[in-house]
């Protein structure tokens, strides 16, 4: 039955990743008994809530869920309120709202805004592991400004051992950026009256741009330990390093392949001038060379 | 989810394939749904509105160009002449009309199709100087040119280029479609790019530009190949202005709404001390609660 959780990776893999939650959704509907291994393998955008103790935000997934409440990481309560739910050693929850302050930081400085949340969990053999998570929305004020989101979700597993500890680190970037872009034909209009060869009344156009991604990378890592301290700073330079990197990825590689492929479809340049130039050249060539 | 529901979803899984792709969409769905039966019958229906949507083409029999088809401006049809997953429709180029199957994409069954003395002189004007146009353009585009069947003034032109290079992780489809009106003089339309890159990700560009434009009197009043050719040279320009405008996007894109949403590097242009950032943030309570974690 592999195959079939193979099959709706492949799925997840091609379809939009703007409408990944929606696909989701329909993906668990068909095959309900699957429900587990496909919120495990595909990342969804995290949802953005509200502690009520403290009023900060928080975010909520499936690392701060028992059952059908979320714990916030500021106020460790669960939302709706839960007698039992889960919740860190007390040891554990000292590191946790350490990380959170960290994390707070390192937010503000890279995403001038948005949410972040970090959660730990004690691991059977000892070690523990946990999942930092950072939220930026841009809400256009006006039809014309940009929008887009940026949701990255960071797992980590980590082992201590001696003055070592070994770091195992998986990382999901969800990015969407969204231009639109409009005009009445006035500018249009005066540009084509000037001195117009076709003399057009202007086209009138409107427009939306949309580029989205997802991505997921994995890093294993080895650093000193001084004290439990020291694995916020490991795994804070870990994720920094690995968001710059994905970033970059996005922006430079991705972003970049597909401006290049519109242009292996079209070409602004006149492709059959520029065949014709191209035989023209080989024609003079090939009579030089019977000279 | 029942039955019903189930091939719901399997045809809103297939109407998002990314260009090139919806065969591998179309075989995770059947291995999703296992019930072949009724998911060959059930999302027929959306492989049909893909087909006409995604601007897909076809090899016309007898002929060696691949043509567009489109139902709405086809010459009316024989009742008979649908059955299963075939439709019949025209290719106004060959003058023949042709099955068409939904499954396989193939053609078959092609038969000489007369085309409307008034409108085909304006039609086959604009068929020419499209032809042109995708030969200086398009690396692989197919164009089609229907009259429409509502008026004899009325054309819609269609453009398609596809790129798949699965091999690389890489697909892309651009699609121009415009309505030429003459009765209104208006040339009205729009331009779809989509590609998909996913290699060891999942990337998309999903664009969208509606155009619209009232032609001059000249350009109406020249003869059929005249103004044929002096309405491409407006797609022409407007086509091209696009695209330029397109790659200014990505700029922008790049440097104003990437960097609003995150940073490259802080304001301090340097990384992150997390030394200092635990330091400022925690007493020396932390930093002394040594080895907590036990040294296992």
């Amino acid at each position: 039955m592999g195959d079939l959780v193979d099959s709706m990776l492949d799925l997840m893999r091609r379809l939009p990743p703007t409408r990944t939650e929606e696909n989701v959704t329909a993906l668990i509907g068909i095959c309900p008994e699957y429900a587990d291994d496909l919120l495990g393998s595909v990342d969804q955008p995290l949802k953005l809530r509200t502690d009520r103790a403290t009023g900060k935000e928080y975010l909520a997934c499936d690392y701060n869920r028992d059952g059908e409440s979320f714990r916030s990481p500021w106020s460790n309560e669960y939302d709706p309120p839960l007698e039992d739910g889960t919740i860190p050693t007390p040891k554990l929850r000292k590191l946790e709202i350490a990380a959170n302050e960290a994390f707070d930081t390192y937010r503000e400085m890279y995403f001038e805004g948005g949410a972040s949340s970090v959660y730990l969990w004690d691991l059977d053999d000892g070690g523990f592991a946990g999942v930092v998570l950072l939220k930026k929305t841009m809400t256009p004020t006006t039809a014309y400004e940009p929008s887009g989101s940026w949701d990255s979700i960071h797992v980590f597993e980590t082992a201590e051992r001696g003055r070592q500890a070994h770091y195992k680190l998986t990382s999901t970037v969800m990015l969407q950026l969204v231009t639109r872009k409009g005009s009445d034909s006035e500018t249009d209009v005066e540009k084509n009256n000037n001195g117009s060869k076709s003399g057009a009344t202007g086209w009138k156009h409107e427009g939306e741009v949309s580029l989205s991604g997802s991505m997921t990378r994995q890093t294993e890592q080895d650093w000193p330990i001084l004290d439990s301290s020291s694995h916020i700073t490991n795994t804070g330079r870990m994720i920094e390093e690995m968001e710059i990197k994905m970033r970059g990825l996005l922006q430079e590689v991705y972003f970049g392949k597909t401006r290049d492929i519109v242009y292996d479809l079209r070409s602004v340049e006149d492709l059959a001038s520029e065949r014709r130039q191209r035989e023209l050249q080989k024609e003079l060539v090939g009579r030089l060379g019977k000279r | 989810m029942n039955a019903t529901e189930r091939i719901e979803a399997a045809c809103s899984f297939l109407l998002q394939s990314p260009p090139g792709e919806i065969n591998d969409v179309l075989n995770d769905v059947r291995n999703i749904i296992s019930d072949d039966d009724s998911l060959h019958e059930g999302v027929l229906p959306a492989l049909k509105e893909y087909n006409l949507t995604q601007f897909m083409t076809v090899d016309v029999p007898g002929t060696d160009h691949q043509a567009r088809f489109l139902f709405d401006y086809a010459r009316p049809i024989p009742a008979n002449a649908t059955e299963g997953g075939q439709e019949r429709f025209v290719d106004p180029r060959s003058k023949t009309s042709f099955l068409f199957d939904h499954l396989s994409l193939e053609a078959s069954d092609s038969q000489p199709a007369e085309p409307d003395a008034d409108s085909e002189p304006f039609r086959a004007a604009l068929e020419k100087a499209t032809l042109t146009y995708l030969e200086a353009h398009f690396h692989d585009g197919v164009a089609s040119i229907f009259s429409s069947k509502q008026s004899t003034n009325q054309f819609i032109m269609q453009v398609v280029a596809n790129k798949y290079n699965p091999a690389n992780y890489w697909a892309g489809r651009w699609r121009s479609e415009y309505t030429i009106d003459l009765n209104e003089n208006t040339v009205s339309g729009k331009v779809l790019v989509n590609v998909h890159y996913y290699e060891q990700g999942n990337v998309q560009l999903s664009t969208t530009h509606t155009i619209s434009l009232s032609l001059p009197t000249a350009i109406v009043t020249s003869s059929p190949s005249s103004s044929a050719s002096k309405i491409l040279a407006l797609i022409e320009d407007e086509e091209g202005k696009y695209q330029t405008s397109l790659n200014d996007t990505y700029q922008e894109m790049g440097e104003k709404t990437f960097k609003g949403l995150r940073r490259a590097l802080p304001l301090t242009r340097q990384k992150i001390d997390w030394d200092k950032v635990l330091g400022y943030k925690l007493g020396a309570e932390l930093a002394s609660s040594k080895g907590m974690f036990g040294g296992s």
